[in-house]
C-alpha cells in the first residue's frame, strides 16, 4: 500500500534561487540600460511615460546543434509533400529529455519602468562634482527628504537592512526558531518584509548651481551630431532635474553668434552659418557677471561641439575658456566627432583646450551612439565611476 | 477537492492490486498531495524534495508561472522521480478522475524504472539523500568566506552546461593504469602489427567521452571545485537514462493507466473524463514528436504483433533508439504521417522526407538520431598535454555545432579546466578550432 502525505511545509524551495535570479535581471538592466540612454524614443520624453525596455536574459549554454540537422514530426495528414516549404513558423521544438536545453533563441524579459525609474537607476550614485557651500541664498528651495519607510517601492529604494529585521520579527512572531529548521527548510523573504525608504518634499535652503548648456547649431553640425549632442545634453538635464530641483540652467547656442534661447527651442532649433565658438563663451562670461556671482554660486558650464571653428577666432576662444575655467566649478567640453575613428585626431577646439590643463576644464568625445554614456560619466568626474 | 485522502488510498489499493495481476513490478509508491505553486517548485528542481540552490531554477520558475498564468502551459499531469520508494507529486486542485489516472501512470513509470535496464547504475535508494547531502556541501561553500557564491555559482554554471557530457549507463571510470595494461598485452601480442604506430604514452589512451569525469579525475583545482564538478556528473549519470527512454517511460505509463483504467469498473462520470483526458495526452502533436502518443502507440502495436510479452521484455531491454529501430515499421510511419524536415536558412523550413514507400526508412533514421538523447551533441577528451592543455573535440555526424552556444561552453570547460583548452569541430565541412 502506497503511503499519503499532505504537504504541510510553509518553506517556499525555490525563494533562494528565484532571489538570485532576480538580482541577475537587475544586473543586467543597470548594463542594459546605458544602451537606451540614446534612444530616439527617450530623448524628449516629458517624463510620464512608461518604457518597456528588452533586457536579455541571463542564458544557460550547453553544446546544442544548429541549423543543418534534421527533426522529425507528425504531419495531419498525407498532403505533406518533398521539398515543401513549412513557412516561417518553425513547426516546433523536437521532443527532448526531462532536462531538455533550450532552442538557439535569445530570451528576452519585457521590463517596463518608469521615467523615475530610469533615472534612478542611471543616476543613483552620481552627483555633481566639486558642489561647494557658497552664500545662502533666500530662496526656499525644495528637496526630497527621507521621511520614514513604506511597504512598496521601487527597486532601488530598496532597504534591506529593514527588510531583514522585518523578516526576523515574522519570523518570532510565527515562533520560529532558525536552529531548529530542518536542512531542507529556510524562512525566506515575504513579500511583506521588504521595506522601501521614503522620501518627501521638504524646503531647505539649498546650494545655488547654475548650469550653462552651450550648444553648437551651426551648418557643420550634421544631423547625426546634433541628434549625439541632444542625447548628451538629455541625458545631464534629466540628471540635474532629479538631483537638483531647483537648479538654474541657461541654454545658449550658437554659430557665428550665440544667443540664450529657451529649452524648447535648445532642442530644436537648427541654423546654417559657420562657427565662432568665442561667442557663446563671451556670452556665458557676460550672463555670469550679470546674473550669477561666483561667490554665491557654483557655476557649470557644459559646451558641445564638432570642433570646427573658424581659425580667427582660436585666440579669442581661448580667451574665453580660460576666463570660464577661473569662476567655473566645471567647464566641461564634448566633441561630437560621429563620421571618425577614435585614431583620428581631435578636431581643432579639442586641441585647443589641451594646453590649458585647468583641472577644472574637463575633455571628452562622442563618436557613436554607445559613447555618450561613458562621456557623461567622464564629465561627472571620478566620483561616480562605481556608478 | 473534490475528494477525501481515504478514497485516493481506495483507488490507490485497487490500482496496484490489478497492476500486479499484470505482471507489473513497481517500487512502493509515495505520494505527496501539494498545492500549484509547489508543485512549479517541485518541477523546476526535476522532483527532488532538496536541491542544491542556483538561479536557474528561479528562472525556470518564473518562465512556467509566466506560461501558466497565460494559460500557455498546463502543469504536468504527473510527477515522479526514480527513486526507491517512487516519489511522485498529486496537485492537490486535481479532481478526482485526474488523480487516478495519474496513480495508474505513476505505477507504470515506477514498474519501469525498477524494471528497465538503463536503470541500473541509478541507485534509487540514495538518491534523495545523495542531493541532500550535495545541498548541504555546496550551501557549505558559499557560505566559506574564502569561496562565496560568485565562484560557486560560476562553477556551477560550467557544470550545468557540461552536465550531460559524461558517461550514459552511469559506469564507473577505470584506472588509465588498467587501460594502459590492457594495450601493452595487446601490442605484445600484435600478430598482424595492427598497433605498430600505436602512441602507448598518451593521456588519455582511449578517446574519454566522460568530458567531466576526466576534469574531476584530473584537473589542477580545489577541492571544493572538485566535489562540485562531482555532484553535478552523478547528477547527469542519474538523469541520462531518463533522457535515453523518454518515448518509452512514457509510452509504457499511458499503455498501463489506459489498460488499468479500463478494468477498474469505474463509474460513467469517472471514466468517461479519463477517456477524454486520455486523449488528450496521448494526442500526435503536429510538427513534433509527442512521446506520449508515440510510445503508447508503439506498445499497442507490439502486443498486436507480438503479444504482451513482448511488450515487457522491450520495457526491460530497450531504450528509445533501439525500441524504434526494432519495432517502428513502415506502415506504421505511415499511420503516424512521420516526415522529417530542417531549416536551410535561418526561417524557412522545409521538409526533407516523407512516409511513403521511398521515404520512410530515412525518416525513421532522422527520428533515431534525435531521439535518446540523441540532440545532445557527443564530445571527448582527445589528449591532456604536457603543459596542461586539454584538447577536446566534437564527434562531428552531420551537424553543426551552433556556434554561439559551443563558444560559451568552451570558456566554461576552461573554468573548471583551469588550464589552456582547445576545441575542434567542424562546420560547414571545414575544419574548425576554439579556443
Amino acid at each position: 500500500m502506497s503511503i499519503f502525505r499532505e504537504h504541510k511545509t510553509v518553506a517556499d524551495r525555490t525563494a533562494s534561487d528565484r532571489r538570485r535570479h532576480k538580482q541577475k535581471i537587475e544586473k543586467a538592466i543597470r548594463e542594459g540600460i546605458h544602451h537606451i540612454v540614446a534612444d530616439e524614443s527617450i530623448i524628449g520624453q516629458d517624463g510620464k511615460q512608461k518604457y518597456r525596455i528588452p533586457v536579455r536574459g541571463i542564458k544557460e549554454y550547453r553544446f546544442i546543434y544548429g541549423n543543418n540537422g534534421k527533426q522529425v514530426g507528425s504531419a495531419q495528414g498525407k498532403d505533406v509533400k518533398r521539398g515543401q516549404k513549412i513557412g516561417d513558423q518553425q513547426p516546433g521544438q523536437p521532443a527532448q529529455g526531462p532536462l531538455g536545453g533550450d532552442g538557439g533563441g535569445e530570451e528576452y524579459y519585457d521590463v517596463e519602468i518608469t521615467h523615475e525609474e530610469l533615472a534612478e537607476y542611471l543616476f543613483a550614485e552620481l552627483k555633481l562634482p566639486e558642489l561647494q557651500r557658497k552664500q545662502l541664498s533666500n530662496i526656499d528651495t525644495e528637496k526630497l527628504k527621507r521621511k520614514g519607510y513604506r511597504s512598496s517601492g521601487i527597486k532601488p529604494r530598496l532597504d534591506r537592512k529593514k527588510s531583514a529585521i522585518a523578516r526576523i520579527k515574522r519570523m518570532k512572531a510565527a515562533g520560529v526558531d532558525p536552529e531548529d529548521l530542518n536542512e531542507d527548510e529556510t524562512f525566506p523573504f515575504h513579500e511583506d518584509d521588504l521595506k522601501y525608504r521614503h522620501y518627501k518634499i521638504a524646503k531647505k535652503p539649498c546650494t545655488n548651481a547654475v548650469i550653462f548648456f552651450v550648444m553648437d547649431v551651426s551648418g557643420s553640425m550634421s544631423q547625426e551630431k546634433k541628434f549625439l549632442a541632444r542625447s548628451f545634453f538629455f541625458l545631464l538635464y534629466q540628471f540635474l532635474r532629479l538631483k537638483y530641483e531647483t537648479i538654474e540652467i541657461v541654454f545658449i547656442s550658437h554659430d557665428t553668434e550665440a544667443q540664450e534661447v529657451e529649452e524648447k527651442d535648445f532642442f530644436e532649433k537648427a541654423s546654417t552659418g559657420g562657427t565662432k565658438a568665442s561667442t557663446a563663451l563671451s556670452l556665458t562670461n557676460d550672463i555670469i557677471d550679470k546674473r550669477y556671482h561666483p561667490s554665491s554660486w557654483n557655476i557649470y558650464c557644459f559646451q558641445c561641439s564638432d570642433g570646427d571653428n573658424f581659425a580667427e577666432d582660436n585666440n579669442k576662444f581661448i580667451e574665453e575658456a580660460t576666463k570660464i575655467t577661473s569662476v567655473a566649478q566645471l567647464y566641461g567640453y564634448c566633441e561630437i566627432e560621429p563620421d571618425v575613428s577614435w585614431m583620428a585626431d581631435p578636431g581643432k577646439l579639442f586641441q585647443l583646450l589641451k594646453p590649458l590643463s585647468s583641472n577644472k576644464l574637463r575633455e571628452v568625445r562622442i563618436n557613436k551612439r554607445d559613447d555618450v554614456w561613458p562621456a557623461f560619466i567622464n564629465l561627472m568626474g571620478k566620483s561616480m565611476e562605481n556608478a | 477537492m473534490d475528494y477525501k485522502l481515504e478514497e485516493l488510498k481506495d483507488w490507490d489499493e485497487r490500482i496496484i492490486k490489478l497492476a500486479k495481476t499484470h505482471g507489473l513490478d513497481p517500487y512502493p509508491l509515495d505520494y505527496e498531495v501539494i498545492d500549484y505553486h509547489e508543485m512549479i517548485g517541485a518541477m523546476v528542481h526535476h522532483g527532488m524534495p532538496s536541491m542544491y540552490s542556483h538561479w536557474s531554477f528561479g528562472k525556470s520558475f518564473e518562465q512556467t508561472m509566466n506560461r501558466y498564468n497565460l494559460g500557455a502551459e498546463g502543469l504536468p499531469y504527473e510527477l515522479i522521480i526514480n527513486s526507491d520508494p517512487s516519489l511522485a507529486y498529486l496537485m492537490r486542485e486535481n479532481p478526482l478522475y485526474l488523480q487516478i489516472l495519474i496513480m495508474a501512470h505513476c505505477v507504470g513509470h515506477s514498474d519501469f524504472f525498477k524494471n528497465n535496464r538503463m536503470f541500473k547504475n541509478t541507485r534509487p535508494e540514495s538518491v534523495i539523500q545523495r542531493l541532500r547531502a550535495a545541498k548541504k556541501r555546496i550551501q557549505k561553500y558559499v557560505e566559506d568566506p574564502h569561496i562565496g557564491i560568485d565562484l560557486v555559482e560560476r562553477t556551477l554554471d560550467a557544470c550545468q552546461a557540461l552536465q550531460f557530457q559524461t558517461t550514459k549507463y552511469g559506469q564507473v571510470r577505470r584506472p588509465h593504469e588498467e587501460i594502459k595494461a590492457e594495450y601493452i598485452e595487446l601490442i605484445n601480442n600484435d600478430k598482424d602489427e595492427r598497433y605498430k604506430n600505436f602512441n602507448i604514452n598518451m593521456y588519455p589512451i582511449e578517446p574519454d567521452y566522460d568530458l567531466l569525469g576526466f576534469i574531476e579525475e584530473n584537473a589542477d583545482i580545489a577541492d571544493w571545485k572538485r566535489d562540485i564538478i562531482h555532484i553535478c556528473r552523478e547528477e547527469g549519470q542519474y538523469f541520462w537514462p531518463q533522457i535515453q527512454t523518454k518515448i518509452m517511460n512514457e509510452g509504457w505509463a499511458s499503455y498501463w493507466h489506459y489498460t488499468l483504467c479500463h478494468e477498474l469498473d469505474l463509474p460513467g462520470e469517472l471514466h468517461l473524463p479519463i477517456v477524454k483526458m486520455h486523449n488528450a495526452v496521448v494526442r500526435p502533436h503536429i510538427g513534433s514528436i509527442n512521446p506520449y502518443h508515440l510510445g503508447f502507440y508503439l506498445f499497442q502495436k507490439i502486443k498486436e504483433r507480438h503479444g504482451i510479452d513482448e511488450c515487457f521484455l522491450a520495457r526491460e531491454v530497450c531504450y528509445d533508439a533501439s525500441f524504434l529501430r526494432q519495432y517502428l515499421a513502415e506502415e506504421d510511419c505511415v499511420e503516424l504521417n512521420l516526415f522529417s524536415y530542417s531549416a536551410k536558412k535561418k526561417s524557412s523550413v522545409t521538409v526533407d522526407d516523407v512516409s511513403d514507400e521511398k521515404g520512410w526508412k530515412e525518416v525513421k533514421e532522422d527520428l533515431i538520431k534525435n531521439v535518446s538523447g540523441g540532440s545532445i551533441p557527443v564530445v571527448y577528451v582527445d589528449e591532456m598535454k604536457r603543459d596542461g592543455m586539454l584538447v577536446v573535440r566534437h564527434e562531428h555526424d552531420g551537424r553543426d555545432l551552433e556556434l554561439k552556444h559551443a563558444n560559451e561552453v568552451v570558456e566554461h570547460i576552461k573554468c573548471l579546466w583551469n588550464k589552456q583548452v582547445k576545441f575542434y569541430t567542424i562546420v560547414e565541412e571545414e575544419p574548425w578550432e576554439i579556443d
